[in-house]
């Protein structure tokens, strides 16, 4: 690894890659029939903003953030690094809580499509 | 060589995003979402974020899958195959994935490239908790941060996670898990 | 619906009764006890290697979450204690709340774990805590993948 930087894959394409999942996943969430895709694009997206994160707080030549070994090097950034793990736990309760949403919605309802809930008047105002 | 590293795993993810996106049982959806969670993990290691990878590999492709597939094999009977047509896509969805996508690329360029030193982030924050932890006797800069430094955060945290554990109860209508 | 089998409601019969696989059960009973050791160490180790309270929590959770899918729920219940899942979770939150608002009576802020009298304090805090926070995030995800797959058996 050579410390100049350069505009290649390593230069704004995982920046990319984040903008395009974030992109996806919203597109899954608000387009897929079926709820539990709904929640998988959530998940997507999701993650496409960690990548975003964690993309953001590397450098070329650091290490990871570990002051174990003496005379370390210059480190990568750390606070990202937490602010996405707190992210990871709270967003598989998120993801938990929907499913059991979903599950509970398809034994009273009988289906997990969203057209046919959405004709069948579940979630209308009374 | 990390050029090359990450380059593959950048398309591995795009291309099994897009599988989680195109296919039309849930059941392949969430067998490629399983795939991606473990390239995004891979990619994070690569960027010397072994904390991180570690959680979304035992996360993405332990847990979440693992509730997907319970909620696939509890919902859906029929069998569907192949990917979504083209045709089945509503403009209103097109419209907000072109804007969405539009407006953070066009943001893009104001972002120093990935692995720059020259960052902001890494000019006055980061360096002073990166010195002060291990005079704490934390060697794990990233845990040192979690608990010593920024503890309110985390311990809200512990909490939702608590809160959700709850919040699922109350969705069965239980008292206990027992 | 009483009398029949809850989880074959999509018609699978696969989830939650068990994989009928000799290999699977096999390999499972073979690798859990490595992969939950594996899961506590990195829990305990949050202060001088990769670890801690999220990192160790989730791959216990997982470890559970991968016995339930090979042993089916039945079996798994048999084997979890989920009295003692709830006194984790309770305990884990208390733990860290503890923790923090006893600082306060030992002078310093809130959270602020040099504020004890004892040696080295902020590294057995940091570790007291982090304790907590894994038992929490490993009791409440493996409490909500059971209580999502058991939905409808009564």
């Amino acid at each position: 690894m050579g410390t100049a930087v350069t505009a290649g894959a390593l230069g704004w394409g995982p920046y990319v890659l984040a903008v395009g999942l974030v992109g996806l996943g919203l597109f899954v969430l608000v387009d897929d029939d079926n709820l539990v895709k709904k929640v998988v694009g959530l998940n997507l997206f999701q993650t496409g903003i960690y990548l975003f994160y964690v993309a953001g707080a590397f450098r070329v030549g650091g290490r990871s953030p570990l002051t174990v070994d003496p005379g370390g090097g210059p480190y990568v950034n750390p606070l990202p690094h937490v602010l996405v793990l707190t992210a990871i736990v709270v967003g598989v309760s998120v993801t938990a809580l929907a499913a059991a949403l979903v599950v509970r919605i398809h034994d009273e309802q009988g289906t997990v499509r969203a057209s046919e809930l959405r004709s069948a008047g579940v979630g209308d105002r009374e | 060589m990390i050029d090359v590293l990450v380059l593959t795993l950048l398309v591995l993810l795009a291309v099994s995003a897009i599988a989680v996106a195109a296919f039309r049982d849930p059941l392949a959806a969430v067998l490629a979402f399983g795939t991606y969670s473990l390239g995004m993990a891979m990619l994070w290691a690569v960027f010397r974020a072994i904390d991180v990878a570690l959680t979304e590999a035992a996360v993405g492709a332990g847990v979440t899958t693992a509730l997907f597939l319970v909620v696939v094999f509890r919902t859906t009977a029929v069998r569907a195959s192949g990917f979504r047509s083209v045709g089945t896509v509503r403009a209103r969805s097109a419209a907000v994935l072109a804007v969405v996508v539009g407006a953070l690329l066009w943001t893009l360029p104001a972002l120093p490239a990935v692995g720059d030193p020259g960052a902001p982030g890494f000019q006055r924050v980061a360096p002073e908790y990166v010195d002060r932890a291990p005079a704490l006797g934390v060697d794990n800069v990233v845990t040192a941060i979690l608990v010593a430094f920024r503890g309110f955060d985390t311990f809200g945290e512990v909490v939702v996670v608590f809160a959700a554990a709850v919040a699922v109860l109350v969705v069965f209508d239980r008292e206990v898990v027992r | 619906m009483s009398g029949d089998r809850q989880d074959d409601v999509a018609g699978t019969g696969v989830v939650l009764s068990g994989i009928d696989s000799p290999v699977v059960t096999a390999t499972v009973r073979l690798v859990t006890p490595f992969v939950l050791t594996f899961g506590l160490f990195t829990a305990f180790h949050g202060t001088s290697s990769v670890g801690g309270g999220f990192q160790g929590g989730v791959v216990v959770a997982a470890s559970i979450v991968l016995v339930l899918f090979s042993f089916g729920l039945d079996r798994t219940l048999r084997w979890l204690d989920t009295t003692a899942m709830t006194v984790l979770a309770v305990g884990g939150v208390l733990v860290f709340a503890g923790v923090a608002v006893a600082a306060i009576g030992f002078g310093g802020p809130y959270l602020d774990l040099s504020a004890y009298p004892v040696p080295k304090a902020v590294v057995y805090g940091v570790e007291l805590i982090e304790l907590g926070i894994g038992a929490t995030v490993a009791t409440a995800i493996v409490a909500m993948v059971v209580e999502v797959g058991r939905w409808g058996r009564r």
